[in-house]
């Protein structure tokens, strides 16, 4: 049937997306590989939750299922949810049916039949505005749409359709193991301490993790300090290809401040930078600004903060 | 011998990009191959030896990416293959995947497609499955680590909240994290020999594909981000550190 169907393998993010399509004025459809996650569901406003049940334990593996599902129920918007697995259906379903993908969006309009996505490139540093013909999948980082409330049911499962479907299973999961994050959750920092290329050794991290310690901050790097230097984990990365960042507080020392790295720190409420040459671009981007060594301000800084 | 197809993306370098509200000027930009791509072709040309193959670079691009063959080919392919079509410059994603796709069955005997898992000025993480969904091979997204074991690979897999080990038979398609390995800088003797090697040529109409873009982009703007830019640049470091401190407090962010 025509309308918004959602998917998302984090199913705490499924509401968020129902959401968008009720805002659109269209019914919202729920795909799921797992007929656990739609009971959980239920309830969220969406006018049916289809479970694609197949033989594989790997969600991408239901990729061409769900394009085929999407196709034959004649949806107008495929809506998922940008995480790695989410992104890879997305782009898979987009390049079975030869259709329009517009990966993580900022804003969606639809009007009749038009779609218009607006979304960030060049590192964040630009905003394109698209128009998408036909049938089109789109990706939503978690956050962008207020979810909906959740209403209360009586708890039936009737909206749940359940339809057999082949998996591709020519990839299979070996194992999997959780992701020690190292304690650090960026995201959710409400102080950062960054490290940049600035910075002349791995010991003196020291010197940023005493800082880090005294403001009761989190230890962050850019890209080349974890991908280059190997000195902090690259969970530490701020960025666009890193964590993006909301923290109160980020200060950042030896931090240049290319356009990738600004993407993941420009919600924080203040940005702080500690640099010695005066023309790096991070001042443009930053509320207080101390052009200096960060060997000698530093530690004066953190004496002051103790 | 079978090849590796390490596809790549030359992109304006966005430091170079002039940007106001209203404007987005890349024409005094510099060019280069896409930071990510560089991890990619880094890859291939290792999974090349693993698998006795051979890694190749494979670009679509207008005439300007004429240019990026050389560059890509210092870092290690073998040998090169460039989609040369002006309908590169309105390309969306169905269009840059229909295009590498095709060119990936015109070149012989391809085992594997290896893209980056984005490029560096759109980051739309969409070409290596896409791929994999128009050649109908299986597909591998965000591989921070390969292991080649006869036709089979064996793939770890960088997930939001787990590492999950994959494996499957070749061919196939990867897109690969940049941290999957550090990609060296070329040096003069590479460099040099780059000028020696093939290039293949394919013009957009050998390619028999539908050109015209789904996504239509109507608007580019800046964005604009503002900020205080109050930069303590006068007096010694005492004194710079504690009108720091007086802001940071006054701000309430201690």
């Amino acid at each position: 049937m025509a309308g918004i169907y959602v998917y998302s393998d984090k199913k705490e993010f499924v509401p968020e997306l129902i959401s968008l399509a009720v805002a659109a004025g269209k019914p919202a459809f729920v795909i799921t590989y797992s007929q656990e996650t739609a009971r959980e569901i239920i309830g969220y406003g969406a006018e049916k939750i289809y479970v694609l049940k197949g033989e594989s334990v790997l969600a991408e593996n239901y990729a061409k299922a769900t394009a085929e599902f999407l196709q034959s129920e004649a949806a107008d918007l495929f809506v998922v949810g940008a995480t790695p697995r989410g992104r890879d259906i997305a782009a898979r379903v987009a390049g079975y049916l030869d259709c329009a993908m517009v990966s993580d969006i900022t804003t969606i309009k639809c009007t009749g039949e038009v779609i218009e996505t607006e979304r960030s490139i060049y590192g964040g540093a630009v905003v394109q505005t698209e128009i998408l013909d036909g049938f089109s999948v789109v990706t939503i980082p978690a956050g962008k749409f207020e979810a909906t409330a959740f209403r209360a049911t009586s708890g039936s499962t009737d909206e749940i359709e359940t339809i057999s479907v082949k998996a591709d299973t020519r990839v299979s999961v070996v194992s999997r193991v959780p992701i020690s994050k190292d304690g650090v959750n960026l995201k959710d920092a409400e102080k950062v301490v960054c490290i940049g290329l600035g910075m002349d050794k791995e010991e003196d991290i020291q010197m940023a993790r005493e800082l880090a310690r005294i403001i009761g901050a989190e230890i962050a790097c850019t890209r080349g300090i974890a991908e280059e230097n190997h000195w902090l984990p690259v969970s530490s990365v701020i960025g666009i290809s890193g964590a993006v960042i909301k923290a109160k507080l980020y200060l950042g020392m030896g931090v240049s401040g290319q356009i990738q790295h600004v993407y993941g720190i420009r919600e924080a409420k203040i940005i702080v930078a500690v640099d010695s040459n005066k023309n790096a671009p991070i001042f443009k981007a930053a509320d207080y600004g101390i052009v200096g060594d960060m060997y000698e301000i530093v530690p004066l800084l953190t004496a002051a903060l103790k | 011998m079978s090849k590796i197809v390490v596809c790549y993306k030359w992109v304006v370098d966005e430091a170079d990009i002039r940007i106001d509200v209203s404007s987005v000027d890349t024409t005094k930009a510099r060019r280069k191959i896409s930071d990510y791509d560089r991890n990619a072709i880094e890859a291939g040309v290792q999974a090349a030896s693993s698998v006795n193959g051979k890694a190749v670079g494979l670009t679509f691009g207008t005439s300007a990416a004429r240019q990026s063959i050389k560059d890509a080919l210092s870092r290690g392919l073998e040998e090169g293959f460039y989609v040369n079509a002006e309908e590169a410059a309105t390309a969306d994603g169905t269009v840059t995947a229909k295009a590498l796709a095709a060119a990936v069955n015109k070149i012989n005997d391809v085992k594997m497609v290896i893209c980056a898992e984005g490029a560096s000025d759109t980051f739309a993480r969409q070409t290596a499955p896409r791929i994999g969904a128009i050649l109908d091979w299986p597909v591998i997204t965000s591989v921070c680590k390969m292991e080649f074991s006869g036709n089979k690979l064996t793939a770890v897999r960088k997930m939001d909240d787990c590492q999950e080990t994959v494996t499957a038979e070749l061919p196939l398609v990867v897109a690969v994290l940049p941290e999957i390995n550090a990609a060296p800088i070329p040096g003069l003797r590479a460099v040099m020999a780059a000028g020696k090697k093939t290039v293949t040529e394919f013009k957009s109409e050998e390619l028999k594909i539908d050109f015209a873009p789904k996504a239509r982009i109507t608007g580019l703007k800046g964005y604009v981000m503002s900020r205080k830019n109050i930069v303590f640049d006068e007096g010694d470091a005492g004194e710079k550190v504690s009108q720091l401190v007086t802001a940071l407090k006054k701000e309430g962010v201690l």
